[in-house]
């Protein structure tokens, strides 16, 4: 049903995102520009990497925060004690880091709702506690140092250039992996969850097996997040690392943009990153950046829920007439893909 | 021997607290199903209020607690009112969680924001005194603290049990639909509800802030031992809680000994990951909590 011309401005849209992402260093002139660019795409990454669990099956994790931060400590530690090379160290952190997420995930993917959020909460909090304590490998309160992964004769703006366009391709193969996912059996089963869990179980979704599967998938990209911004930034500290906030970052990015979009938690990472940036440099000293977001993140939940593109595409389908559902998939097409 | 039954004193005193600052949240998740992240928030918030209250007047911050208290009631009623009842019912319990989290943002941004972020504590005359306690010595605050979360609790329950309110609050607890068609106004009794909630995070606050120092960010140390308790105790029952909190409270003091305050902190977390596997629904609470 999708008209050809739709096709056409889908890929001239894509087309032009992604000559915007590979010219941006180059046409940010300014190193400081070039740096927040560097920290809004690694926004970017972390948000859609959140997505694969809260935009599929609607499980709300605030707590992503603890695989970005064991991504990141796991990938530094190898660096350092263990001598690994740092590329291999940070797909091996990726890994460490998704075998940890099974039992997890076991366990907090029995039960729903509240009771996961608190459990995803509680796991960031406990790792804190650990990452704090345990200063003989961790290094403590008093952080990590990661070794730089280029030679010391890449200056710091080139070095920007490199992890931007790093963070973009790690960004283009987790929207791929989202979007075949999206129009797999195994994505429509996800969705079936995010609607009604005991009906799509009582259709025969083995929903234990796929809420696990995208949170293990999840927890390894964000890692990856998590570890690729380590090597950037060069230094971690557990209570940056290991905080709701980042975690809640994640969430309020994904939902701003809308969950349910390929695209979506990236639009949320700009405006919020951006946003954050801002608040940031105007008011660094204070602590009304926390009252922004705060207010940001309640205006998104109790008037955006759907987020943005899904708001403005419904204003456009609104517009356009002979169209009445702005719905991208009902429940009915879901159960039906699921029986089949 | 006397320091592991010191402990246990301890234990025992600071799980009272416990219990007194998981109450609300039990209240919270009974009248609406709603995890409310910003207790903890509010719980500073009162301990900012009786700092503030102390330093200016001179007087005994429980004095505070003649203004906060009603303050905190109005307070949860408009959080109820304004912002949790506009949630959709579909997607209220994990919506609910995010709203009260930037409600907890917001609090914590403003309190960094008007009191800054140096540690604060309330000069207290008698905030050295020990009192000798079947041998084992302990700070007056401690016992104050104790004092005000027994009272508090006792008071709650007498509310709940006795009263016309408590009444139609347990029923809307129970099932919210017969409630209503037994003639309860139950949007009415949820706001009032949270108000309650809300009120002893009031007191809450105020004994905390007898014994500890206070800064705007230290709510985010309550939030995990608070959802812990909750968990463990079965989300929605206000005894299960409290005997949770005993339990916990007696539990993290007795490891101290061996671990340290640190890594006995982690207790709780490891109490709550063993409840979800071992029994979700929590070890001593009802059915509410399968569902959640």
């Amino acid at each position: 049903m999708r008209s050809g011309s739709e096709t056409f401005v889908k890929a001239a849209g894509l087309v032009a995102l992604a000559g915007l992402v590979v010219a941006f260093p180059s046409l940010a002139s300014d190193p400081f520009v070039l740096s927040v660019g560097v920290v809004i795409i690694s926004y970017a990454v972390l948000a859609t990497a959140w997505n694969f669990v809260g935009g599929f099956t609607g499980y709300i994790s605030l707590g992503h925060a603890a695989y970005s931060g064991l991504g990141g400590y796991a990938t530094g530690l190898l660096i350092l004690r263990a001598d690994v090379n740092p590329w291999v160290a940070l797909l091996l952190g990726g890994l460490v880091v998704a075998v940890f997420a099974v039992p997890v995930g076991i366990a907090a993917l029995r039960v729903r709702g509240a009771s996961f959020v608190i459990v995803s909460i509680a796991l960031v909090l406990v790792l804190l506690l650990v990452f704090q304590s345990w200063e003989s490998v961790t290094g403590g309160s008093d952080g990590l140092r990661v070794p730089r992964p280029f030679d010391a004769d890449v200056l710091r703006p080139e070095q920007h250039q490199r992890f931007f366009h790093l963070h973009a391709v790690l960004l283009a193969v987790m929207l791929l992996c989202w979007w075949v996912i999206d129009r797999s059996r195994f994505g429509m089963g996800l969705k079936a969850i995010r609607e009604d869990e005991d009906k799509a179980r009582s259709l025969g979704v083995p929903t234990v097996r796929y809420k696990l599967a995208a949170f293990v998938v999840s927890a390894f990209f964000t890692a990856l997040g998590g570890g690729l911004y380590a090597l950037w930034f060069g230094f971690l500290d557990p209570i940056f690392q290991f905080s709701i906030l980042v975690g809640s970052n994640m969430v309020l990015m994904s939902l701003l943009g809308g969950v349910r979009s390929l695209f979506g938690p990236l639009v949320g990472a700009v405006v919020v990153g951006y946003a954050t940036e801002f608040f940031k440099a105007q008011y660094g000293d204070t602590q009304m950046h926390l009252v922004a977001m705060g207010v940001l993140l309640a205006v998104v939940v109790l008037f955006l829920p759907d987020g943005i593109i899904p708001a403005v595409r419904g204003l456009f389908v609104r517009l356009r007439p002979g169209q009445a559902s702005i719905r991208e998939v009902t429940q009915e097409e879901l159960a039906e893909e699921v029986r089949r | 021997m006397s320091l592991v039954f010191q402990s246990l004193v301890l234990g025992v005193l600071m799980g009272g607290l416990y219990a007194l600052l998981a109450a609300g949240l039990t209240l919270y998740f009974g009248v609406m199903r709603v995890v409310m992240i910003a207790h903890s928030a509010f719980l500073v918030l009162a301990a900012y209020l009786a700092w503030t209250f102390t330093v200016h007047t001179g007087l005994d911050p429980m004095l505070s607690l003649l203004v906060t208290v009603p303050l905190f009631f109005v307070l949860g009623v408009a959080v109820q009112r304004l912002l949790v009842a506009r949630l959709r019912p579909a997607t209220l319990t994990m919506m609910s969680v995010l709203l009260t989290f930037a409600v907890a943002l917001v609090v914590e941004g403003m309190l960094g924001f008007v009191f800054s972020g140096t540690h604060r504590r309330i000069p207290l005359s008698y905030s050295g005194a020990r009192l000798e306690l079947f041998g084992a010595s302990v700070a007056l605050v401690k016992l104050i603290a104790f004092g005000l979360a027994v009272v508090t609790l006792v008071g709650l329950h007498v509310l709940l049990k006795v009263t016309r309110f408590g009444q139609a609050l347990r029923a809307t607890m129970q099932h919210r639909e017969a409630a209503r068609l037994l003639g309860v106004d139950t949007d009415r009794v949820a706001g009032f509800g949270f108000g309650l909630g809300l009120a002893t995070a009031a007191v809450g606050g105020t004994a905390l802030a007898l014994d500890s120092t206070i800064y705007p960010s230290l709510h985010w140390h309550w939030i995990g031992p608070l959802m812990a308790i909750i968990v463990v105790g079965g989300l929605g029952s206000v005894a299960g809680a409290a005997v949770a909190a005993l339990l916990l409270g007696v539990g993290q003091n007795l490891l101290q000994i061996p671990l340290g305050t640190t890594w006995a902190q982690t207790f709780f977390y490891a109490a709550l990951f063993l409840t979800l596997i071992l029994r979700p629904q929590g070890f001593f609470g009802g059915r509410l909590a399968q569902r959640f």
